[in-house]
Protein backbone atom coordinates (compact mmCIF):
# COMPACT_ATOMS: atom_id res chain seq x y z
CA UNK A 1 0.00 0.00 0.00
CA UNK A 2 2.88 2.12 -0.03
CA UNK A 3 2.77 2.95 -4.08
CA UNK A 4 0.79 5.82 -5.14
CA UNK A 5 -1.70 7.48 -2.58
CA UNK A 6 1.08 7.39 -0.11
CA UNK A 7 2.88 9.01 -3.85
CA UNK A 8 0.49 12.23 -3.28
CA UNK A 9 0.82 12.61 0.23
CA UNK A 10 4.72 12.78 -0.22
CA UNK A 11 4.24 15.44 -2.69
CA UNK A 12 1.97 17.51 -0.16
CA UNK A 13 4.42 16.74 2.68
CA UNK A 14 7.46 18.26 -0.06
CA UNK A 15 5.37 21.03 -1.01
CA UNK A 16 5.44 21.65 2.97
CA UNK A 17 8.27 22.05 3.01
CA UNK A 18 9.73 18.27 4.22
CA UNK A 19 12.77 17.34 2.57
CA UNK A 20 12.94 13.78 3.53
CA UNK A 21 9.60 13.28 1.53
CA UNK A 22 10.88 14.76 -1.29
CA UNK A 23 14.53 12.66 -1.00
CA UNK A 24 11.71 9.65 -1.22
CA UNK A 25 9.83 10.97 -4.66
CA UNK A 26 13.86 11.31 -6.14
CA UNK A 27 14.73 7.58 -5.17
CA UNK A 28 11.29 6.81 -6.57
CA UNK A 29 12.20 8.42 -10.23
CA UNK A 30 15.90 9.14 -10.10
CA UNK A 31 16.87 5.92 -12.17
CA UNK A 32 14.67 6.40 -14.80
CA UNK A 33 15.58 10.12 -15.76
CA UNK A 34 19.14 8.99 -15.22
CA UNK A 35 19.02 6.48 -18.10
CA UNK A 36 17.01 8.79 -20.10
CA UNK A 37 19.21 11.69 -19.99
CA UNK A 38 22.34 9.07 -20.62
CA UNK A 39 21.33 7.48 -23.61
CA UNK A 40 20.01 11.24 -25.25
CA UNK A 41 23.12 13.32 -24.45
CA UNK A 42 25.65 9.77 -24.35
CA UNK A 43 27.79 11.49 -21.83
CA UNK A 44 27.66 10.80 -17.90
CA UNK A 45 28.84 14.29 -17.08
CA UNK A 46 25.47 15.51 -18.53
CA UNK A 47 23.34 13.24 -17.43
CA UNK A 48 24.59 13.63 -14.22
CA UNK A 49 23.96 17.48 -14.33
CA UNK A 50 20.82 17.20 -15.90
CA UNK A 51 19.32 14.84 -13.30
CA UNK A 52 20.79 17.88 -10.44
CA UNK A 53 19.26 20.25 -12.16
CA UNK A 54 16.00 18.43 -12.83
CA UNK A 55 15.34 17.72 -9.48
CA UNK A 56 17.18 20.95 -8.12
CA UNK A 57 13.81 22.49 -10.40
CA UNK A 58 11.11 20.35 -9.31
CA UNK A 59 12.61 20.89 -5.52
CA UNK A 60 12.02 24.74 -6.26
CA UNK A 61 9.21 24.21 -7.71
CA UNK A 62 7.09 21.25 -6.46
CA UNK A 63 4.73 23.53 -4.72
CA UNK A 64 3.39 25.04 -8.08
CA UNK A 65 2.61 21.08 -8.71
CA UNK A 66 -1.53 21.04 -9.10
CA UNK A 67 -2.08 17.41 -9.75
CA UNK A 68 -3.33 18.15 -12.93
CA UNK A 69 -1.31 15.22 -14.53
CA UNK A 70 0.58 12.74 -12.68
CA UNK A 71 4.02 13.31 -11.00
CA UNK A 72 5.93 11.30 -12.99
CA UNK A 73 4.32 13.14 -16.36
CA UNK A 74 5.83 16.55 -14.10
CA UNK A 75 9.14 15.37 -13.71
CA UNK A 76 9.52 14.17 -17.09
CA UNK A 77 8.71 17.12 -18.62
CA UNK A 78 11.18 18.94 -16.35
CA UNK A 79 13.73 16.43 -17.61
CA UNK A 80 12.85 16.48 -21.45
CA UNK A 81 12.80 20.52 -21.57
CA UNK A 82 16.74 20.24 -19.89
CA UNK A 83 17.55 17.71 -22.23
CA UNK A 84 16.37 19.20 -25.09
CA UNK A 85 18.37 22.29 -23.93
CA UNK A 86 21.32 20.10 -23.91
CA UNK A 87 20.59 18.94 -27.11
CA UNK A 88 20.04 22.11 -28.86
CA UNK A 89 23.82 23.31 -27.36
CA UNK A 90 24.91 20.75 -28.97
CA UNK A 91 23.46 21.39 -31.96
CA UNK A 92 25.04 24.72 -32.40
CA UNK A 93 28.11 23.68 -31.27
CA UNK A 94 28.06 20.58 -33.92
CA UNK A 95 29.52 18.41 -31.49
CA UNK A 96 30.70 14.82 -32.67
CA UNK A 97 29.23 12.25 -29.96
CA UNK A 98 29.76 9.10 -31.60
CA UNK A 99 31.32 7.94 -28.21
CA UNK A 100 29.91 8.30 -24.26
CA UNK A 101 31.93 10.56 -21.91
CA UNK A 102 32.64 9.35 -18.24
CA UNK A 103 32.25 11.94 -16.07
CA UNK A 104 36.22 12.72 -15.66
CA UNK A 105 35.52 13.32 -19.23
CA UNK A 106 37.53 10.63 -20.83
CA UNK A 107 35.71 8.87 -24.12
CA UNK A 108 34.03 4.97 -22.57
CA UNK A 109 33.32 2.43 -24.88
CA UNK A 110 29.44 2.17 -24.95
CA UNK A 111 29.01 -1.44 -26.27
CA UNK A 112 31.75 -2.64 -24.21
CA UNK A 113 30.24 -2.10 -20.93
CA UNK A 114 27.04 -4.33 -22.53
CA UNK A 115 27.83 -7.86 -21.43
CA UNK A 116 27.86 -10.35 -23.84
CA UNK A 117 27.95 -13.87 -22.98
CA UNK A 118 27.33 -15.13 -26.46
CA UNK A 119 29.36 -18.09 -27.48
CA UNK A 120 29.93 -16.71 -30.73
CA UNK A 121 30.86 -13.51 -29.45
CA UNK A 122 34.21 -12.27 -31.40
CA UNK A 123 36.22 -9.31 -32.05
CA UNK A 124 35.46 -9.05 -35.28
CA UNK A 125 31.99 -9.39 -34.55
CA UNK A 126 32.08 -6.45 -31.41
CA UNK A 127 33.86 -4.10 -34.06
CA UNK A 128 31.13 -4.29 -36.16
CA UNK A 129 28.54 -3.65 -33.40
CA UNK A 130 30.26 -0.91 -32.83
CA UNK A 131 30.84 0.62 -35.75
CA UNK A 132 26.53 0.04 -36.40
CA UNK A 133 25.87 1.67 -33.07
CA UNK A 134 28.26 4.52 -33.85
CA UNK A 135 26.44 5.08 -37.56
CA UNK A 136 23.11 4.94 -35.30
CA UNK A 137 24.23 7.50 -33.24
CA UNK A 138 25.73 10.01 -35.59
CA UNK A 139 21.98 9.65 -37.80
CA UNK A 140 20.44 10.14 -34.54
CA UNK A 141 21.99 13.71 -33.90
CA UNK A 142 21.12 14.34 -37.16
CA UNK A 143 17.41 14.66 -36.38
CA UNK A 144 16.25 18.41 -34.63
CA UNK A 145 16.20 17.78 -30.89
CA UNK A 146 12.60 17.51 -31.04
CA UNK A 147 12.30 14.55 -33.15
CA UNK A 148 15.21 13.17 -31.70
CA UNK A 149 13.36 13.39 -28.50
CA UNK A 150 10.39 11.73 -29.78
CA UNK A 151 12.13 9.29 -31.27
CA UNK A 152 14.01 8.33 -27.40
CA UNK A 153 10.99 8.50 -25.59
CA UNK A 154 8.65 6.34 -28.45
CA UNK A 155 11.30 3.68 -29.53
CA UNK A 156 13.77 3.41 -26.63
CA UNK A 157 11.23 4.62 -23.52
CA UNK A 158 8.66 3.22 -25.05
CA UNK A 159 6.12 5.34 -23.39
CA UNK A 160 2.58 6.13 -25.29
CA UNK A 161 2.23 9.41 -28.03
CA UNK A 162 -0.18 10.93 -25.52
CA UNK A 163 1.74 11.19 -22.70
CA UNK A 164 4.62 11.96 -24.81
CA UNK A 165 2.60 14.99 -25.88
CA UNK A 166 2.32 15.82 -22.54
CA UNK A 167 5.40 15.93 -21.85
CA UNK A 168 6.43 18.08 -24.45
CA UNK A 169 3.33 20.58 -23.69
CA UNK A 170 2.07 19.37 -27.35
CA UNK A 171 -0.85 17.42 -28.90
CA UNK A 172 -0.76 13.64 -29.70
CA UNK A 173 -1.17 14.19 -32.95
CA UNK A 174 1.63 16.38 -33.26
CA UNK A 175 4.21 13.68 -31.32
CA UNK A 176 3.17 11.32 -34.02
CA UNK A 177 4.00 13.69 -37.17
CA UNK A 178 7.24 14.57 -35.20
CA UNK A 179 7.49 10.11 -34.85
CA UNK A 180 6.85 9.98 -38.52
CA UNK A 181 9.30 12.66 -39.31
CA UNK A 182 12.44 11.21 -37.32
CA UNK A 183 11.79 7.55 -38.62
CA UNK A 184 12.19 9.02 -42.45
CA UNK A 185 14.78 11.03 -41.89
CA UNK A 186 16.35 8.33 -39.82
CA UNK A 187 15.77 5.68 -43.00
CA UNK A 188 17.17 8.36 -45.18
CA UNK A 189 20.41 8.05 -43.07
CA UNK A 190 20.12 4.24 -42.32
CA UNK A 191 19.91 3.38 -45.95
CA UNK A 192 23.59 2.21 -46.28
CA UNK A 193 23.36 -0.75 -43.68
CA UNK A 194 20.29 -2.06 -44.54
CA UNK B 1 -6.71 5.12 -47.97
CA UNK B 2 -4.19 6.95 -50.00
CA UNK B 3 -0.52 5.85 -49.86
CA UNK B 4 0.86 8.95 -48.18
CA UNK B 5 -1.67 8.54 -44.87
CA UNK B 6 -0.90 4.50 -44.93
CA UNK B 7 2.66 5.67 -44.54
CA UNK B 8 2.09 7.77 -41.65
CA UNK B 9 -0.08 4.86 -40.34
CA UNK B 10 2.25 1.88 -41.10
CA UNK B 11 4.48 4.25 -38.37
CA UNK B 12 1.79 4.33 -35.93
CA UNK B 13 1.03 0.83 -36.22
CA UNK B 14 4.78 -0.40 -35.64
CA UNK B 15 4.70 1.52 -32.67
CA UNK B 16 1.11 0.04 -31.27
CA UNK B 17 -0.60 3.46 -31.41
CA UNK B 18 -2.77 2.61 -34.52
CA UNK B 19 -6.78 2.02 -33.27
CA UNK B 20 -7.96 -1.28 -34.11
CA UNK B 21 -10.57 -0.28 -36.82
CA UNK B 22 -7.59 1.58 -38.70
CA UNK B 23 -5.16 -1.34 -38.34
CA UNK B 24 -7.65 -3.37 -40.55
CA UNK B 25 -7.92 -0.46 -43.03
CA UNK B 26 -4.13 -0.35 -43.46
CA UNK B 27 -4.01 -4.21 -43.80
CA UNK B 28 -6.52 -4.15 -46.43
CA UNK B 29 -4.45 -1.32 -48.42
CA UNK B 30 -0.62 -3.19 -47.73
CA UNK B 31 -2.37 -6.35 -48.99
CA UNK B 32 -3.08 -4.39 -52.92
CA UNK B 33 -0.15 -1.94 -52.76
CA UNK B 34 3.50 -3.39 -53.18
CA UNK B 35 4.96 0.33 -52.21
CA UNK B 36 3.28 0.14 -48.71
CA UNK B 37 4.32 -3.31 -48.18
CA UNK B 38 8.01 -1.85 -49.32
CA UNK B 39 7.47 0.89 -46.87
CA UNK B 40 6.69 -1.10 -43.88
CA UNK B 41 9.09 -3.95 -44.26
CA UNK B 42 12.05 -0.85 -44.48
CA UNK B 43 10.42 0.52 -41.11
CA UNK B 44 10.71 -2.32 -39.02
CA UNK B 45 14.46 -3.06 -40.52
CA UNK B 46 15.36 0.46 -38.93
CA UNK B 47 13.30 -0.66 -35.75
CA UNK B 48 16.11 -3.69 -35.77
CA UNK B 49 18.74 -1.39 -36.44
CA UNK B 50 18.02 0.98 -33.57
CA UNK B 51 17.81 -1.21 -31.34
CA UNK B 52 21.35 -1.90 -31.76
CA UNK B 53 22.07 1.18 -29.98
CA UNK B 54 21.57 -0.13 -26.42
CA UNK B 55 19.79 1.59 -23.95
CA UNK B 56 21.89 1.58 -20.98
CA UNK B 57 21.38 1.27 -17.07
CA UNK B 58 22.79 4.29 -15.16
CA UNK B 59 25.39 2.30 -13.45
CA UNK B 60 26.04 2.58 -9.39
CA UNK B 61 28.92 4.36 -9.21
CA UNK B 62 26.91 6.85 -11.65
CA UNK B 63 23.31 6.83 -9.13
CA UNK B 64 25.49 7.64 -6.04
CA UNK B 65 27.44 10.32 -7.46
CA UNK B 66 24.33 12.15 -8.45
CA UNK B 67 22.79 11.52 -5.52
CA UNK B 68 25.91 12.84 -3.32
CA UNK B 69 25.87 15.49 -5.70
CA UNK B 70 22.20 16.91 -5.59
CA UNK B 71 22.38 15.95 -1.68
CA UNK B 72 24.74 18.21 -1.34
CA UNK B 73 23.04 20.83 -2.92
CA UNK B 74 19.97 20.40 -1.45
CA UNK B 75 21.55 21.19 1.72
CA UNK B 76 23.36 24.14 0.51
CA UNK B 77 20.19 25.89 -0.50
CA UNK B 78 18.64 28.69 1.49
CA UNK B 79 15.14 27.64 3.48
CA UNK B 80 12.71 29.48 1.60
CA UNK B 81 12.08 33.41 3.02
CA UNK B 82 8.50 33.96 3.88
CA UNK B 83 7.87 36.22 1.23
CA UNK B 84 8.44 33.55 -1.77
CA UNK B 85 6.38 31.01 0.22
CA UNK B 86 3.70 33.66 0.23
CA UNK B 87 4.12 34.39 -3.54
CA UNK B 88 4.07 30.56 -4.15
CA UNK B 89 0.82 30.25 -2.26
CA UNK B 90 -0.71 32.95 -4.21
CA UNK B 91 0.23 31.69 -7.36
CA UNK B 92 -1.28 28.72 -6.68
CA UNK B 93 -4.42 30.77 -5.68
CA UNK B 94 -4.89 32.98 -8.77
CA UNK B 95 -4.17 29.43 -10.96
CA UNK B 96 -7.23 28.02 -9.08
CA UNK B 97 -9.34 31.25 -10.00
CA UNK B 98 -8.96 30.16 -13.17
CA UNK B 99 -11.59 28.01 -12.69
CA UNK B 100 -13.91 30.93 -11.22
CA UNK B 101 -16.13 31.71 -14.18
CA UNK B 102 -16.85 27.88 -14.87
CA UNK B 103 -17.98 27.99 -10.90
CA UNK B 104 -19.45 30.84 -11.39
CA UNK B 105 -21.66 29.58 -14.83
CA UNK B 106 -22.79 26.83 -12.34
CA UNK B 107 -23.56 28.54 -9.40
CA UNK B 108 -25.71 30.48 -11.66
CA UNK B 109 -27.17 27.71 -13.07
CA UNK B 110 -28.09 25.63 -9.68
CA UNK B 111 -29.54 29.34 -9.05
CA UNK B 112 -31.85 29.25 -11.86
CA UNK B 113 -32.79 25.54 -11.09
CA UNK B 114 -33.36 26.33 -7.45
CA UNK B 115 -35.51 29.24 -7.74
CA UNK B 116 -37.32 27.20 -11.28
CA UNK B 117 -37.80 24.18 -8.45
CA UNK B 118 -39.20 26.92 -5.97
CA UNK B 119 -41.65 28.41 -8.62
CA UNK B 120 -42.63 25.02 -10.02
CA UNK B 121 -44.01 23.40 -6.38
CA UNK B 122 -45.40 26.01 -4.99
CA UNK B 123 -47.12 26.06 -8.78
CA UNK B 124 -48.11 22.63 -8.22
CA UNK B 125 -49.13 22.78 -4.83
CA UNK B 126 -51.74 25.22 -5.76
CA UNK B 127 -52.82 22.72 -8.58
CA UNK B 128 -53.03 20.13 -5.77
CA UNK B 129 -55.43 22.38 -3.65
CA UNK B 130 -57.37 23.14 -6.66
CA UNK B 131 -57.41 19.30 -7.85
CA UNK B 132 -58.09 18.12 -4.03
CA UNK B 133 -61.34 20.91 -4.33
CA UNK B 134 -62.46 19.54 -7.81
CA UNK B 135 -61.77 15.99 -6.70
CA UNK B 136 -65.66 15.24 -4.93
CA UNK B 137 -67.01 16.73 -8.29
CA UNK B 138 -64.95 14.52 -10.64
CA UNK B 139 -62.89 11.46 -8.96
CA UNK B 140 -61.97 10.24 -12.60
CA UNK B 141 -59.93 13.06 -13.35
CA UNK B 142 -57.45 12.49 -10.26
CA UNK B 143 -57.41 8.88 -10.83
CA UNK B 144 -56.09 9.70 -14.52
CA UNK B 145 -53.11 11.60 -13.32
CA UNK B 146 -50.88 9.15 -11.84
CA UNK B 147 -50.78 6.94 -14.71
CA UNK B 148 -49.13 10.19 -17.01
CA UNK B 149 -46.78 10.38 -13.93
CA UNK B 150 -45.71 7.14 -14.90
CA UNK B 151 -44.43 8.04 -18.39
CA UNK B 152 -41.18 6.47 -19.13
CA UNK B 153 -37.83 9.36 -19.88
CA UNK B 154 -37.11 9.64 -23.90
CA UNK B 155 -33.62 9.60 -24.79
CA UNK B 156 -34.40 13.44 -25.44
CA UNK B 157 -35.48 14.13 -22.21
CA UNK B 158 -32.23 13.04 -21.18
CA UNK B 159 -30.43 16.27 -21.36
CA UNK B 160 -32.70 18.11 -19.03
CA UNK B 161 -31.75 15.61 -16.37
CA UNK B 162 -29.28 16.81 -13.60
CA UNK B 163 -28.65 14.42 -11.32
CA UNK B 164 -29.40 10.79 -10.26
CA UNK B 165 -30.38 9.83 -6.45
CA UNK B 166 -30.57 6.04 -6.50
CA UNK B 167 -30.56 2.99 -8.31
CA UNK B 168 -32.19 -0.71 -7.91
CA UNK B 169 -32.10 -3.72 -9.39
CA UNK B 170 -35.32 -5.82 -9.16
CA UNK B 171 -33.52 -9.57 -8.28
CA UNK B 172 -33.01 -11.53 -11.02
CA UNK B 173 -33.79 -9.66 -14.05
CA UNK B 174 -32.75 -7.20 -16.21
CA UNK B 175 -34.88 -4.40 -14.71
CA UNK B 176 -33.69 -1.58 -12.53
CA UNK B 177 -35.35 0.93 -11.45
CA UNK B 178 -33.81 4.66 -11.46
CA UNK B 179 -34.45 7.64 -9.67
CA UNK B 180 -33.12 10.75 -10.81
CA UNK B 181 -33.64 14.89 -11.05
CA UNK B 182 -35.07 17.32 -13.27
CA UNK B 183 -36.65 20.85 -12.15
CA UNK B 184 -38.52 18.01 -9.81
CA UNK B 185 -37.25 14.49 -8.24
CA UNK B 186 -38.26 11.50 -11.15
CA UNK B 187 -37.79 7.52 -11.39
CA UNK B 188 -37.99 5.14 -14.35
CA UNK B 189 -38.18 1.34 -14.80
CA UNK B 190 -36.54 -0.56 -17.24
CA UNK B 191 -34.63 -2.81 -18.93
CA UNK B 192 -30.58 -2.91 -18.65
CA UNK B 193 -30.87 -2.37 -22.58
CA UNK B 194 -32.68 0.32 -22.98
CA UNK B 195 -30.42 3.07 -23.79
CA UNK B 196 -32.27 5.72 -21.71
CA UNK B 197 -31.75 3.82 -18.51
CA UNK B 198 -28.12 3.17 -19.72
CA UNK B 199 -27.59 6.69 -20.12
CA UNK B 200 -28.77 7.33 -16.86
CA UNK B 201 -26.03 5.07 -15.58
CA UNK B 202 -23.73 6.47 -17.17
CA UNK B 203 -23.99 9.74 -15.64
CA UNK B 204 -24.34 8.55 -12.09
CA UNK B 205 -21.34 6.74 -12.83
CA UNK B 206 -19.74 9.81 -14.11
CA UNK B 207 -20.95 12.61 -12.17
CA UNK B 208 -22.67 11.36 -8.81
CA UNK B 209 -21.08 12.40 -5.64
CA UNK B 210 -22.42 8.99 -3.97
CA UNK B 211 -19.63 6.28 -3.87
CA UNK B 212 -22.59 3.98 -3.00
CA UNK B 213 -24.28 5.10 -6.42
CA UNK B 214 -20.91 5.05 -8.77
CA UNK B 215 -20.93 2.20 -7.18
CA UNK B 216 -23.50 0.52 -8.03
CA UNK B 217 -24.06 1.87 -11.71
CA UNK B 218 -20.12 1.27 -12.94
CA UNK B 219 -21.06 -2.33 -11.28
CA UNK B 220 -24.39 -2.71 -13.45
CA UNK B 221 -22.40 -1.16 -16.57
CA UNK B 222 -19.45 -3.76 -16.00
CA UNK B 223 -22.20 -6.94 -15.80
CA UNK B 224 -23.31 -5.58 -19.22
CA UNK B 225 -20.27 -5.53 -20.38
CA UNK B 226 -18.83 -9.50 -18.69
CA UNK B 227 -22.36 -10.63 -20.01
CA UNK B 228 -21.28 -9.28 -24.04
CA UNK B 229 -24.32 -7.33 -24.30
CA UNK B 230 -24.07 -4.28 -26.42
CA UNK B 231 -21.17 -2.88 -24.95
CA UNK B 232 -19.74 -0.11 -27.67
CA UNK B 233 -16.76 1.66 -27.59
CA UNK B 234 -18.19 4.83 -27.59
CA UNK B 235 -20.91 4.49 -24.70
CA UNK B 236 -20.68 1.98 -22.25
CA UNK B 237 -16.82 0.94 -22.65
CA UNK B 238 -16.06 4.85 -22.54
CA UNK B 239 -17.77 5.34 -19.07
CA UNK B 240 -16.14 2.38 -17.66
CA UNK B 241 -12.74 3.85 -18.67
CA UNK B 242 -13.43 7.16 -17.32
CA UNK B 243 -14.57 5.44 -14.26
CA UNK B 244 -10.90 3.42 -14.25
CA UNK B 245 -9.23 6.53 -14.78
CA UNK B 246 -11.11 9.09 -12.46
CA UNK B 247 -13.14 7.47 -9.57
CA UNK B 248 -11.84 8.51 -6.35
CA UNK B 249 -12.88 5.32 -5.17
CA UNK B 250 -10.83 1.94 -5.59
CA UNK B 251 -14.09 -0.32 -5.13
CA UNK B 252 -15.36 1.07 -8.09
CA UNK B 253 -12.31 1.03 -10.49
CA UNK B 254 -11.91 -2.79 -9.40
CA UNK B 255 -15.64 -2.72 -10.88
CA UNK B 256 -14.71 -0.96 -13.95
CA UNK B 257 -11.11 -3.08 -14.84
CA UNK B 258 -13.41 -6.38 -14.41
CA UNK B 259 -15.87 -4.70 -16.68
CA UNK B 260 -13.35 -3.71 -19.42
CA UNK B 261 -11.87 -7.02 -19.08
CA UNK B 262 -13.34 -9.03 -22.21
CA UNK B 263 -12.10 -5.90 -23.93
CA UNK B 264 -8.23 -5.58 -23.57
CA UNK B 265 -6.85 -7.92 -26.48
CA UNK B 266 -9.46 -6.11 -29.55
CA UNK B 267 -9.26 -2.63 -27.74
CA UNK B 268 -6.06 -0.69 -27.87
CA UNK B 269 -7.68 2.08 -26.05
CA UNK B 270 -8.97 0.13 -23.26
CA UNK B 271 -5.64 -1.61 -22.82
CA UNK B 272 -3.91 1.76 -22.38
CA UNK B 273 -6.61 2.87 -19.86
CA UNK B 274 -5.59 -0.39 -17.98
CA UNK B 275 -1.94 -0.13 -18.33
CA UNK B 276 -2.29 3.73 -17.26
CA UNK B 277 -4.28 2.42 -14.05
CA UNK B 278 -1.43 -0.36 -13.24
CA UNK B 279 1.33 2.64 -13.29
CA UNK B 280 -0.68 5.00 -11.64
CA UNK B 281 -3.34 3.56 -9.57
CA UNK B 282 -3.08 4.28 -6.12
CA UNK B 283 -4.52 1.15 -5.06
CA UNK B 284 -2.30 -2.02 -5.13
CA UNK B 285 -5.48 -4.77 -5.45
CA UNK B 286 -6.75 -2.44 -8.50
CA UNK B 287 -2.78 -2.79 -10.10
CA UNK B 288 -2.42 -6.76 -9.21
CA UNK B 289 -5.89 -6.90 -11.03
CA UNK B 290 -4.96 -4.56 -14.21
CA UNK B 291 -1.49 -7.41 -13.98
CA UNK B 292 -3.98 -10.02 -14.27
CA UNK B 293 -5.85 -8.91 -16.80
CA UNK B 294 -3.01 -7.65 -19.17
CA UNK B 295 -1.62 -11.17 -18.82
CA UNK B 296 -3.05 -12.35 -21.90
CA UNK B 297 -1.68 -9.88 -23.90
CA UNK B 298 1.78 -9.63 -21.97
CA UNK B 299 3.75 -9.82 -25.38
CA UNK B 300 2.13 -6.58 -26.68
CA UNK B 301 5.55 -4.16 -26.80
CA UNK B 302 3.80 -1.81 -24.43
CA UNK B 303 2.61 -3.60 -21.96
CA UNK B 304 6.01 -5.40 -21.73
CA UNK B 305 7.50 -1.96 -21.11
CA UNK B 306 5.41 -1.03 -18.35
CA UNK B 307 5.88 -4.17 -16.97
CA UNK B 308 9.51 -3.75 -17.01
CA UNK B 309 9.07 -0.52 -15.01
CA UNK B 310 6.72 -1.83 -12.54
CA UNK B 311 8.74 -4.49 -11.83
CA UNK B 312 11.30 -2.22 -11.20
CA UNK B 313 9.60 0.29 -9.28
CA UNK B 314 6.45 -0.54 -8.04
CA UNK B 315 6.66 -0.83 -4.04
CA UNK B 316 4.58 -3.69 -3.56
CA UNK B 317 6.40 -6.89 -3.30
CA UNK B 318 4.04 -8.90 -4.24
CA UNK B 319 2.82 -6.49 -7.60
CA UNK B 320 7.04 -6.68 -8.21
CA UNK B 321 7.41 -10.40 -8.44
CA UNK B 322 4.28 -10.91 -10.24
CA UNK B 323 5.57 -8.96 -12.94
CA UNK B 324 9.28 -10.10 -13.04
CA UNK B 325 7.72 -13.76 -13.29
CA UNK B 326 5.06 -12.40 -16.26
CA UNK B 327 7.91 -11.03 -18.31
CA UNK B 328 10.54 -14.00 -17.55
CA UNK B 329 8.25 -16.05 -19.61
CA UNK B 330 9.35 -14.72 -22.97
CA UNK B 331 12.82 -13.04 -21.89
CA UNK B 332 13.38 -12.62 -26.02
CA UNK B 333 10.89 -10.37 -26.40
CA UNK B 334 12.30 -7.93 -24.29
Amino acid sequence: MQARAPEMELIREAQAGSRAAFDTLVRQYEHQVLRLALHLTGSEHDAEDIYQEAFLKAFRYIGNFRFECSFYTWIYRIVTNLCLDQLRRRKTRREDHAVIMDHSGDEIDLLASVSDDRAYANPARELDRKVLAGKIQAALEKLTPRERMVFELKHYQGLRLRTIGEMLSTTEETAKNTLFRATKKLRAQLAELR
Amino acid sequence: MNCELAHESIVAAAYGELPDEQVHELERHIAGCAGCAEERQQLEALKVLANALPVLEPGANLLARSRMRLDEALDALPPLGWYERLSQRMLNNIASLQAAPLAACLLLVAGAGAGGLGGYEIAQGRAAHVVTTQAIAAPQTAAAAPAAAQAGITQAGMSNVASVSSIVRKPNSEIVDVSYNQIVPQHVEGSLDDPAIRQLLMMASEKSSSVGLRDDSVGLLADECKAGHSCRPEGIRDALMTALRSDRNAGVRKKALDGLQPYVAEDVRVRDAILQALLNDDDPHVRTEAINILMPVEGDTSVRQVLHSVANTDQNPYIRTVSTQILSKEPEIQ
